[in-house]
């Protein structure tokens, strides 16, 4: 009998509640459109989001960067429905995934004005409880009340960007709007569910360190970003590593397996090979997790951009040829390299010459070759992505030939697609601008030399033809035959 | 892949495009053959053979065993005395070769005598000839006609008695030979049905053989095809010696000379010949003959045309199949412009070994060798697909093994191919699918200096392993590394730590 009272007890608890309370909260419906990775020159069609903002500050919404990313329009509505207001992006970062949007009708910033910001939570303890926010369509709040799990450091939106984030265990409700929700702690916002699995009932939400550091950057001017070392590392777990690493087994560690171009790690003098013992004073074990106050083990990245500012500065403690050095790093953005981890709210640069389609690398470029794009995308780019090291030098992006039109100019050159190019007219590609002047000066005889990365090595394209093919483009519609500014 | 693989081994064929070979290619020879008179039906039925075959296929993952026993059955045919002409996938990786006569119970054991791999073609002889002595041996014919009627005769799937069917010729091309998967060569399609068990029969036209049955396609009905005449009687011709070659190549891939931008480049006519020669393959027969960007213009004199095709008895074809009728140490004639001016050398055929990364092998025991429980093995067509290798610097180096001439400082690409996981090795495990460059501090060249270089007169403290495009090193303590090796092979069944071949 005791065992079903509790049962039911535990039911109780993690269901649902209707909110009597008026929160400053506002629905948010945003429109977005991405550019056609195959056809640069094009948008593809639009694709509406829905979710639930918190309004944070004066005249300022908080929301996911999701939400906002590639916006063509985003509109508020009170719970209520019963007023509609048209709104901008402000502040977004893709990386954290977060975005901050005001409202723009004077009118509407005054009915704002009137509600009573949240606050944001302090940092939580493992077991605390949280309450989940939806809203149904007649405009009632739903209230899902939750536990947080744990904490870790992953990725939400872009691929390679770690932030702290908070696993929180409640069985929510699908409601009209999508997951992407405020999540509450004692009244004051905790963070922004950015996933749901409804199979585990498990809920990621941000954490309020990120917030904050998120709202100080928007509020204290431009937007900066989040600080990054700039390193590639791998795990010291293996004992037969340790003792070639002479590391002792006292010590944790993480091997420095890269060192990112132009990144702070570099000019601070880290080497590839190096073994990271500790950040700022925390030693970290040999799977890279320190002992943080809250959240007991934590990894690393959070030391770096959770707890500090784009130029501020943090100690590493390195083990270098079996010997202990500090390193101080003044700490920037990461360094974009020669092929961005992603183009949101960026238009991608092309040109179109007599038929050739040149564009720069970037990820969402082979993520287009599909599901399987890891085996399918073409093996030269692949490399790229997995090797930029090897490409960047006099580049500061990967120009491709994309594709090649059949026109009367690229007769015999229609198979050629997906080649990394060196040069045109003898001068070397850094991006498409650079492309686009290298191409202002062909040979005497009018042809342009086009080197690339493959077995026929040159390509030649007459411009007089090519200028007869690009005129007659612009005739059937192609709006303009380059882009060179994102 | 598996597209891109094909033309980059098909090296006398650009790597930019495919030519379709629209008409036959005659071999003017056989046209000249007195006709003599078809043997009867009855007789032509007890010349052709059932073969039936136990096999025994090596596993590339696991190396150290026997691999796996099996067998099949397939059709062969009398052209000579104690000769019997089948396919080479028929009889590959034969343990037993058994032959039967049609009407007949008796099986008659065989070898092989001859096989080659490159245009899937055998040699049988049986043990004792004596029971076939009587029977005609069938003559090789030449290309039929397009829509001309032909019949194939063999033992297919669907009962144990002799099969016959007919149909006809319905297209003549030059195509992928499925049993290496990386030679092209002359092809006959027809429409008769041919089936499993039908592979290396005779497809006969007034009496005579114009084709080898050996393929189908999966994907549409009514297609069957032969290897025709004159793949046949090359064949033939190369064995003549006792041993077989292989066919050879001009190690070229070339480019045509559409682009009129091009052409002014080069300063060519509309109506000037040739082609651009993209690449050669070092250690080729055209190495420090031609250069990359030299226009071929003429082979054995034959004028080539911006295609790369050249008229054959007055047909167009394209120029590999000059090549394709000649020898090992056969001579071809070459006319290019370099630079603006006109020159003529003579090159030398041969086989390009380097090429034969890209082709499935038989027949042979897979090379390997383990240290620490670490499976190293040299990369083959047979290990990227058995393991399903992903690894992007792996693909890269497979790829582009001859293109950016890989081959010429690693004969073999070794593979860390398993973990036969152990204390010693706990953590490796994830390295598996990766290429070694070095081996402390030496570049890894072929299995076979790795082998040393893991089993040195004085084991070192450490081996330190790296991969292609990780700066990571795998560790392998030295210390007592015998005794760990002889639990690791007890524990999982590994008779010898190593083959490196003969």
């Amino acid at each position: 009998m005791k065992s079903i009272t509790a049962t039911i007890f535990l039911l109780i608890s993690f269901c649902s509640t209707y909110a009597a309370e008026s929160l400053p909260l506002l629905k948010i419906s945003s429109t977005s459109q991405e550019y056609n990775i195959a056809q640069p020159w094009e948008k593809k069609p639009t694709r509406s989001l829905r979710g639930i903002g918190a309004i944070v500050g004066k005249n300022q919404i908080i929301t996911t960067a999701e939400m906002a990313a590639n916006a063509t329009f985003i509109e508020l509505e009170t719970i209520d429905g019963n007023t509609s207001m048209p709104a901008k992006t402000i502040a977004i970062d893709y990386e954290a995934n977060l975005a901050l949007i005001s409202v723009t009708d004077p009118a509407h910033q005054e009915l704002i004005a009137k509600m009573q910001p949240l606050e944001i939570a302090p940092s939580p303890k493992l077991d605390d409880e949280v309450k989940v926010y939806q809203v149904e369509d007649n405009g009632k709040t739903l209230i899902t009340n939750g536990v947080i799990r744990g904490a870790d450091v992953v990725s939400s939106f872009v691929d390679g960007h770690y932030f702290l984030t908070f696993e929180v265990k409640a069985s929510m409700q699908g409601a009209a709007n999508s997951f992407t929700i405020p999540v509450l702690k004692d009244g004051k916002l905790l963070g922004l569910l950015t996933s749901y699995s409804s199979e585990e009932q498990l809920l990621d939400v941000t954490a309020p360190e990120i917030i904050n550091a998120f709202l100080k950057d928007a509020n204290d001017g431009t937007y900066v970003g989040f600080p990054s070392l700039g390193i590639g590392i791998s795990r010291t777990s293996d004992p037969h590593f340790r003792s070639w690493l002479k590391l002792d087994d006292s010590q944790g560690g993480l091997f420095i397996k890269q060192v990112n171009r132009n990144s702070a790690a570099k000019s601070a003098g880290v080497k590839e090979g190096d073994v990271l013992l500790a950040v700022d004073g925390h030693e970290l074990d040999r799977k890279g997790f320190y002992k943080s106050e809250n959240y007991g083990p934590l990894y690393w990245g959070h030391l770096v951009a959770g707890s500090k500012k784009t130029g501020e500065t943090i100690t590493l403690t390195l083990l270098r040829n079996g010997k202990k050095l500090t390193k101080e790093v003044t700490l920037t953005r990461q360094p974009e390299g020669i092929i961005p981890s992603h183009m949101y709210g960026k238009a991608p640069r092309y040109l179109i010459k007599g038929g050739f389609i040149f564009q720069e690398l970037t990820k969402s470029y082979l993520q287009a070759f599909g599901k399987e794009w890891k085996t399918r995308a073409p093996i030269d780019l692949l490399d790229a992505l997995n090797h930029p090291e090897d490409y960047e030098k006099d580049r500061n992006r990967l120009v491709i030939l994309s594709r090649t039109i059949p026109t009367e100019a690229t007769l015999g050159y229609e198979r050629i697609a997906s080649v990394i190019v060196t040069k045109v007219n003898g001068k070397d590609i850094a991006d498409i601008p650079t492309l686009v002047e290298a191409f202002k000066t062909p040979a005497e005889d009018g042809i342009h030399t086009i080197e690339i990365d493959n077995d026929l090595k040159k390509l030649y394209l007459d411009s007089e033809s090519a200028s007869k093919v690009e005129a007659n483009f612009l005739q059937q519609g192609l709006p303009s035959l380059s882009r060179v500014k994102e | 892949m598996k597209s891109f693989i094909l033309k980059l081994i098909c090296l006398t064929i650009g790597a930019f495009f495919i030519t379709v070979i629209s008409a036959t290619a005659q071999d003017s020879s056989n046209s000249n053959l007195k006709k003599a008179p078809a043997p009867k039906s009855s007789d032509i039925y007890k010349s052709v053979v059932r073969i039936e075959v136990a096999t025994q296929t090596p596993s590339y993952r696991t190396p150290w065993n026997s691999g796996k026993f099996g067998g099949g059955t397939g059709t062969g045919f009398i052209i000579g005395e104690n000769t019997f002409l089948t396919n080479a996938h028929v009889v590959s990786n034969a343990r037993r070769v058994l032959v039967t006569m049609h009407g007949s119970a008796r099986k008659h054991p065989a070898r092989i005598l001859h096989i080659a791999h490159d245009c899937d073609l055998a040699i049988l002889q049986v043990e004792d000839f004596t029971p076939f002595q009587n029977l005609p041996h069938l003559e090789i014919g030449t290309v039929p006609q397009l829509e001309s009627q032909v019949r194939a005769i063999g033992y297919p799937v669907g009962g144990d008695r002799i099969s016959v069917t007919r149909g006809v010729v319905s297209r003549i091309d030059f195509r992928s030979y499925a049993h290496s998967r990386s030679h092209k060569h002359l092809v006959v399609q027809i429409d008769a049905a041919i089936n499993p068990g039908n592979s290396g029969g005779p497809v006969l036209q007034d009496g005579k053989v114009v084709g080898v049955a050996f393929q189908g396609l999966t994907s549409a009905d009514n297609t069957g095809y032969m290897i025709p005449t004159p793949v046949i009687t090359r064949f033939l011709k190369d064995i003549e010696d006792g041993t077989y070659d292989q066919y050879v190549t001009l190690g070229i891939s070339k480019f045509p000379l559409f682009n009129p931008a091009m052409r002014k480049v080069y300063n060519l006519d509309h109506d000037d010949p040739g082609i651009l020669i993209a690449r050669f393959y070092k250690d080729g027969p055209v190495d420090g003959i031609l250069k990359e960007g030299d226009i071929l213009t003429a082979i054995d004199g034959k004028s080539i045309d911006s295609a790369g095709s050249v008229d054959i008895d007055g047909e167009r074809v394209d120029m590999s199949e000059i090549v394709e009728r000649k020898f090992a140490g056969d001579k071809v004639q070459l006319d290019f412009t370099r630079d603006g001016k006109k020159q003529s050398a003579e090159a030398t055929l041969k086989p390009f070994p380097a090429a034969e990364i890209y082709s499935t092998q038989y027949g042979k025991r897979p090379q390997y060798t383990i240290q620490g429980g670490l499976v190293f093995q040299p990369l083959s067509r047979n290990l990227y697909a058995e393991l399903a290798l992903s690894n992007p610097r792996v693909r890269r180096l497979f790829a582009k093994y001859l293109t950016e001439n890989i081959f010429k400082e690693r004969k073999d690409i070794v593979i860390l191919t398993n973990v036969l996981d152990d204390p010693i090795n706990s953590y490796t495990t994830n390295y598996k699918g990766n290429a070694i460059k070095s081996i402390n501090g030496v570049k890894i060249t072929d299995i076979k200096q790795l082998h040393k270089l893991l089993n040195p007169e004085v084991i070192p403290e450490f081996f330190v392993i790296r991969c292609d495009g990780l700066s990571r090193p795998i560790i392998l303590p030295g210390k007592d590394i015998q005794k760990h090796n002889t639990r690791i092979l007890q524990t999982y069944g590994v008779d010898k730590p190593f083959y490196l071949g003969n």
